[in-house]
């Protein structure tokens, strides 16, 4: 069952993360364009190599419906296969996947996985406080008929961080609780970051006490402990062996995946604290046929520090209940014992909108291609990926392995 | 009157949910098939997928199955809650309720506690709330936490403080007492009004400024960035005058009170339609001029819950 490991990561590009507010404006086509154009020269290949898309489609600005298409047409691409991915922050996991999959099947050779996310430029009619307007409810429906705009958002439940602090809350009556863990999860990210002049927070230090003295936003969640929105956009090519051969970079190939979801509010969760990424992980390392203890680094999807240690608990990578314990005890650096985030997390290379778990799948292929500069790992051949939407609604895992 | 708060809009399927509630009853839907209990409604068992489904009371006792205190209002409309006291409530049907407590200080609150329901009215269209509080605790099971009824609440709170005050009387032309009552800190808070569509309309026509993000309900839906209509600044600052503030302190031995006007005037936060908003006051400075004494009171007048000002008034008193 699954994937063979026969398409690789071979090509990356990714805006360096900005304020909004300073960041170029750009068609989000545009970005697609120059996202894609960037990734191809950095694979080495051709336009004409790339046969497949998938692309994100929910806030894509220029159009709602039939975005490969339109995308398709301003590229100038041919396609054998193209779709949408509606998963937050677990669609780049989800596209390397399904393109991956895609290539197996043998429907395409070269897939161009791209999330355009830095603002477009306003058109001279439109109101500048639009954003402020479409940001009211975050990632909330507010149509007549949806579940959470009847019995969420009239409560105040809406955003994702009281979301993400409840699943905190109920771990820490379950498990108990430990501020200085989940704050050294930020501060091993942030010694990550300062290795990457890529990152927001490059050249800018964090302590586990800077971090405890940072405003409570949702009982028990610090501010540090959440990421920044910053502007980017990502693209990543995805190959099959033999356009990998020609390509320029050692690929990192897709050796296993999985993926799971049933919940948008994690109050409906069978069990809040037993998150999806655990049945998602499951599926990858069986596909890929390894054990946890072969995974040589771990890019785990972080909105928040507590989204990194559920991953970690239910991904299997520690025992349930002493995360918390685990986390003092290793050390989580590019250079410690547990590489994880070794760019910095999103915590500290910024939350691009729904590109932000691109830079953990980019990440990991520029590890795996010995491309990660000062922050470069000795040995590095297996690396997990997991990504996370909503409210640890949806979640997936990767295992990328050296060519 | 309305807020801008967001108030369910009932379906086809969940009216008979919210219609319980307004007659202080919890109906839920229960599959007949399996036994399963089903939240949030819908016209099928979310485990068994049988359609034979019934509504059945419940008495609403459950347990906190977790809870969150926010610091930053999830919507700055939520600003009178602070801290939000967000809540998921299981019943011991066995569904979860995205919910609030009511009635608990921060302490008492721990997971795995004991809860019962509690009806809110939130809205004057009648609309009521599923809300929760601890299972032992002595509060009401209705309440009224419409922006009227809880203005009116305030309202008899701060007189019953006005009334304990005792009054002390300062001179107008004693230069040092008048200059001790400067200040850096601030008065109590005052009563609280409620600034509705209504009100906003009436200054709409009287001041002519009838601009649409103060008097078009729907437009400002779509196209404000508060997410509704906002009351016009001028109208805040002129409700001062129906805040009362309770000072420690009177002026008196004057012949004449003149408002000089303001030596500063800032609006620096909105104040969204159906917003209770409230005043309080400090002396800023006191100068002897060769007409008598001027006094500047700063007044500021916050929405309630908003740490930011609304209004910024540096009001100029001359006693002569």
């Amino acid at each position: 069952m699954g994937l063979k490991g026969n398409a690789a990561i071979v090509g990356a590009a990714q805006y360096k993360p900005e304020k909004y507010s300073t960041a170029p404006q750009m068609f989000h086509l545009e970005q697609v364009a120059d996202l894609a154009g960037r990734a191809l020269a950095d694979a080495g290949l051709k336009a004409s190599d790339i046969d497949g898309m998938v692309i994100h489609g929910p806030q894509f600005h220029e159009a709602q419906v039939f975005v490969p298409a339109m995308a398709a047409e301003y590229l100038g691409l041919s396609l054998n296969f193209a779709e949408v991915v509606d998963l937050g922050g677990c669609s780049s996991v989800a596209m390397v996947w399904r393109a991956a999959a895609a290539i197996e099947l043998g429907l395409c050779q070269a897939v161009l996985c791209v999330i355009p996310s830095r603002m477009a430029p306003l058109a001279p009619n439109e109101d500048p406080s639009w954003m402020a307007r479409a940001m009211r409810f975050g990632g909330h429906s507010t149509a007549f008929g949806a579940p959470e705009a009847e019995f969420d958002l009239p409560y105040g439940h809406l955003g994702q961080n009281t979301g993400y602090a409840m699943i905190a809350q109920r771990y820490a009556a379950q498990y108990g609780y430990d501020p200085v863990a989940m704050a050294k999860i930020a501060v091993d990210q942030r010694t990550n970051a300062l290795a990457n002049p890529d990152a927001s927070f490059f050249g800018k230090p964090l302590t586990i006490e800077d971090v405890l003295n940072s405003k409570m936003v949702a009982d028990p969640l610090h501010v540090l402990e959440i990421v920044m929105p910053v502007a980017g956009g990502a693209a990543v090519i995805v190959a099959s062996k033999e356009v990998a051969a020609r390509a320029r970079n050692r690929g990192a190939c897709v050796t296993g995946f999985g993926e799971h979801l049933s919940f948008k509010s994690p109050t409906y969760a069978d069990d809040m604290v037993h998150t999806p990424i655990g049945p998602a992980a499951d599926r990858a390392f069986a596909m890929a046929g390894i054990k946890r203890s072969d995974v040589q680094a771990a890019q785990i999807y972080d909105c928040y520090t507590i989204t990194v240690l559920l991953t970690l608990e239910d991904a299997g990578f520690v025992p349930k209940g002493e995360g918390m314990r685990w986390v003092r005890e290793h050390d989580l650096t590019w250079r410690g014992d547990f590489p994880m985030n070794t760019h910095g997390g999103q915590l500290s290379f910024g939350q691009s909108g729904t590109s932000g778990g691109m830079s953990q799948v980019i990440e990991a292929f520029h590890q795996i291609a010995g491309r990660a500069g000062e922050r470069q790992l000795k040995d590095c051949d297996t690396v997990f990926v997991s990504g996370t939407g909503g409210v640890m609604s949806e979640q997936g895992a990767l295992i990328l392995q050296g060519a | 009157m309305s807020t801008n708060k967001p108030m369910p809009m009932p379906t086809a399927i969940s009216a008979p949910f919210w219609d319980g509630l307004k007659e202080g009853r919890l109906t839920i839907p229960h599959c007949k098939s399996c036994g399963h209990w089903i939240f949030f409604p819908r016209r099928h068992c979310d485990k068994c997928w049988s359609q034979d489904l019934e509504w059945k009371e419940v008495k609403g006792a459950g347990t906190l199955y977790t809870y969150t205190l926010t610091r930053v209002p999830t919507l700055p409309d939520f600003a009178d809650e602070m801290p939000q006291k967000l809540a998921v409530v299981e019943l011991d049907e066995g569904v979860r309720i995205n919910t609030t407590l009511v009635g608990m200080d921060e302490s008492e609150i721990k997971v795995g506690m004991r809860v019962k329901p509690v009806f809110d009215t939130a809205h004057s269209d009648g609309t009521v709330l599923l809300r929760f509080t601890a299972a032992d605790n002595d509060f009401p099971a209705h309440i009224d936490s419409t922006p009227a009824a809880l203005a009116a609440a305030s309202a008899a709170q701060a007189d019953a403080a006005a009334a304990a005050v005792s009054k002390r009387q300062v001179r107008f032309d004693d230069e040092a007492a008048m200059k001790a009552l400067v200040s850096d800190t601030y008065s109590d808070w005052s009563n609280q009004i409620v600034v509705d569509q209504e009100l906003i309309n009436e200054f709409a026509q009287l001041s002519g400024d009838d601009y649409w993000i103060h008097t078009d309900p729907e437009r400002a839906r779509a196209q404000s960035p508060f997410g509704g209509t906002i009351a016009h600044g001028a109208l805040v600052q002129v409700l001062q005058s129906r805040l009362r503030v309770a000072l420690d302190f009177e002026v008196v031995g004057f012949n004449n009170m003149v408002n000089y006007g303001s030596d500063r005037l800032r609006f620096p936060a909105p104040v969204p339609a159906g917003s209770r908003i409230h005043a309080r006051t400090r002396v800023k400075a006191v100068e002897k001029l060769p007409k008598g004494m001027q006094m500047t009171l700063e007044i500021v007048t916050h929405v309630v819950g908003n740490e930011r000002p609304s209004v910024i008034n540096d009001l100029v008193i001359l006693y002569m």
